[in-house]
């Protein structure tokens, strides 16, 4: 059984469609490059796999782990294992970095059906994933993405990959408004992250991520569907040739 | 029967049977004889007050009060109220009145003086508080609290003068079954040169029906600072007055905040004067209102020397049919240059029957001083609660987190543990869906 099934899928806001027909299997241990010109659906495609209220699905279906899941709630999704890192996370003064993080760790344990943990244990822990990620220890006292920079704010959404362990990870233009330095380090955190038990699906506009995070698979977005799909090496002929002249027709 | 008598006759009938009580305080009649008469010239606000415009005073007004007695309660039940940090440095009040036996200073020592206003009324510095700044009260309720002084107190801290730990100022009022009973706590704490004070007030009742009528007046001289905290859960069914008068020398400090849990009518009135070079103020206030409680905040800061700063934070959560408004004026006169001078007020509204009226206003007289403000109302953002929910929380869980942190990040801000741990129970609980 694939880890997720997309059949036919159209979906849009404000009664603009935007994704077109997509279709795409993806199986535990796989990597998927999503690619394509701003516009061309592929936030769309994310923000519809997590459940975002103000998205419409007008057809088609999305199985997850054999499950209906344009039927569940975004926060049931989140327990069942799916995770979007956001391309701009959002802020939230006044709530804290490390207690919430615990809150989400505590709420996929009670899912499991596991006791929660204690703010102590949950130190030792997030202080482990902390150091997976290179990520530096005052961004535990902070408020929730906060003050941060770009990069920072990224970072903290790879944190919380690494602390939710999901089952699929969509990551939403993780490596936009990044310097290479800050890419790298990003990269690392995922590269450690995914697994043979688990997915990615990357959404990404340009082609260096893939430099540091290899997919096995490489899909081309256009007009809110995939037009071309291929392995690694589509993303080479992408950064070679431009959007246009790979999307376009074949003569 | 329906009351056709002006409100008013109620408060100089109750004024004159208690001019003739033991309780009034003959050093204080001229107190209270001005405060009579300034409260006939001020009368209650009418509905289009400009000092009252966001707060309807008529219930209050409209209702007969008489003056609370002398208790009496139950010691367990105050010791209960009292924070483990102030254990040895609390004084009670019941009723506005000083109880000794239920209050303990030993761990303040000689510096915290504490005397009468009856006798400190002597004093010039005392008696100009009390009595000349009468002449331009424009509070109503403030002058009714003059007009019936007898008990209250003077704190007078020395130049110089440090605490280790904070005084605890818990008024109890004692509520009544039936008809409705008001007291008129008054305090003057007059600070030395670079002298420092930890303040925190709470007030509290034992049951309903009581109306807490109360004026602070705080001497701030050179290089002195006051860190002062006003907790405010009352019973549900009270009313709630407090005038706070601040004059700040040169380098002085207040920092004052309030956390208000609401009632039928709370009401905190902040006129600070920024009088020298280099004063510094901060106000703050949160609150969080279910069912009909209102918390307002009126506040009137003058800048009256170059260099000074104040800040006012204010964040209110209103559910049910709460009501809440900030009305927050700066006015920095000629010559105040280089006032640094900054006003944000928050509020988050969770029905569609809660209402907020803020009023942000600057009055510049000088030509090189940087003023801000800003206001924000509104509801949960949907977009954190997304986000949120993308993370595994629940609905109920992540709104319950985000409403939390709306308020918390300004109550984290008081410097004194065992309020943030009280106002657990005070003000998050009401949170809690």
């Amino acid at each position: 059984m694939s880890l997720l099934e997309i059949k036919d899928l159209h979906a849009g806001f404000e009664g603009t469609e935007i994704v077109n027909g997509v279709s795409l299997t993806v199986n535990t241990g796989e990597t998927h490059a999503i690619m394509g010109p701003n516009g061309s659906g592929k936030s769309t495609l994310a923000k519809v796999l997590v459940g975002h209220p103000s998205y419409e699905v007008t057809q088609g279906s999305i199985t997850y782990n054999g499950k209906n899941l344009l039927e569940m709630d975004a926060e049931d999704r989140a327990l069942a294992g799916v995770f979007m890192g956001f391309q701009y996370p959002v802020e939230i003064p006044g709530v804290n970095n490390a207690e919430f993080l615990r809150m989400a760790y505590n709420a996929k344990l009670v899912h499991k059906g596991e006791e929660e943990v204690d703010p102590l244990d949950f130190d030792e822990i997030l202080d482990e994933k902390m150091k997976l990620v290179g990520m530096d220890k005052k961004y535990k006292d902070r408020s929730l993405n906060e003050g941060f920079s770009g990069g920072e704010k990224k970072k903290n959404e790879i944190l919380q990959m690494a602390v939710l362990e999901p089952k699929l990870t969509i990551l939403d233009e993780t490596d936009s408004g990044l310097d290479i330095d800050a890419m790298k380090v990003v990269a690392e955190g995922i590269n450690k992250l995914t697994h043979e038990n688990n997915a990615l699906i990357l959404i990404t506009h340009y082609q260096r991520l893939l430099n540091y995070i290899e997919p096995q698979f490489v899909h081309v977005f256009s007009g809110g569907k995939i037009v071309r799909s291929g392995g690694k090496e589509l993303a080479h002929e992408l950064e070679a040739q431009g959007y246009d002249k790979v999307t376009a027709p074949a003569k | 029967m329906e009351k056709t008598e002006a409100p008013e006759t109620a408060v100089l009938a109750l004024h004159k049977q208690f001019l003739g009580e033991d309780r009034a305080k003959a050093p204080l009649r001229p107190v209270n004889e001005a405060g009579i008469r300034r409260f006939e010239t001020l009368k209650f606000p009418h509905r289009k007050h400009e000092m009252y415009t966001f707060v309807n005073t008529h219930e209050l007004a409209g209702t007969s009060f008489e003056l609370a007695g002398d208790g009496p309660v139950d010691a367990a039940w105050v010791q209960d109220r009292i924070y483990p940090a102030c254990q040895h440095s609390v004084m009670v009040f019941v009723n506005g009145a000083f109880q000794e036996n239920l209050s303990d200073l030993s761990a303040l020592g000689e510096a915290f003086k504490v005397s009468c206003l009856s006798d400190a009324v002597a004093d010039d510095e005392i008696k100009h508080t009390l009595l000349d700044l009468l002449e331009n009260e424009n509070d109503v309720f403030a002058a009714i609290n003059s007009a019936f002084v007898h008990h209250g107190v003077l704190i007078d801290i020395p130049a110089k003068a440090i605490f280790d730990v904070p005084v605890q100022m818990l008024h109890v009022s004692t509520g009544t079954s039936s008809g409705a009973v008001t007291s008129h706590p008054r305090l003057v704490v007059r600070l030395g040169e670079t002298a420092e004070l930890k303040m925190i007030v709470t007030t509290t009742g034992t049951r309903e029906n009581y109306f807490i009528n109360a004026v602070s007046d705080f001497i701030v001289k050179d290089g002195a600072g006051v860190t002062y905290t006003q907790v405010q859960k009352d019973h549900a069914e009270s009313w709630h007055c407090s005038k706070t008068r601040v004059q700040l020398h040169r380098d002085a400090r207040f920092f004052g905040r309030n956390a208000s849990s609401g009632n039928r009518l709370t009401r905190h009135h902040y006129e600070v004067r920024l009088k020298e070079e280099g004063a510094e103020l901060l106000l703050s206030g949160a609150s969080v209102l279910v069912n009909q409680e209102q918390v307002h905040n009126f506040i009137r800061i003058h800048h009256e020397a170059p260099h000074c700063t104040s800040i006012q934070r204010f964040k209110n959560v209103i559910n049910d049919k709460g009501r809440s408004s900030v009305d927050g004026t700066v006015i920095v006169n000629r010559g105040a240059q280089l006032t640094n001078s900054d006003q944000l007020i928050n509020n988050l509204m969770l029905s569609n029957d809660a209402h907020s009226d803020i009023k942000p206003n600057l009055m510049i007289f000088a030509d090189d001083v940087k003023c801000t403000h800003g206001t924000t109302v509104g509801q949960i953002d949907e977009n954190q609660l997304f986000y949120l929910k993308t993370r595994g929380l629940s609905q109920a869980l992540a709104k319950s987190l985000l409403t939390t942190s709306f308020v918390n990040s300004l109550i984290q801000t008081i410097p004194f543990p065992d309020v943030v741990a009280d106002l657990d129970t005070v003000l998050m609980k009401k949170l809690e869906a």
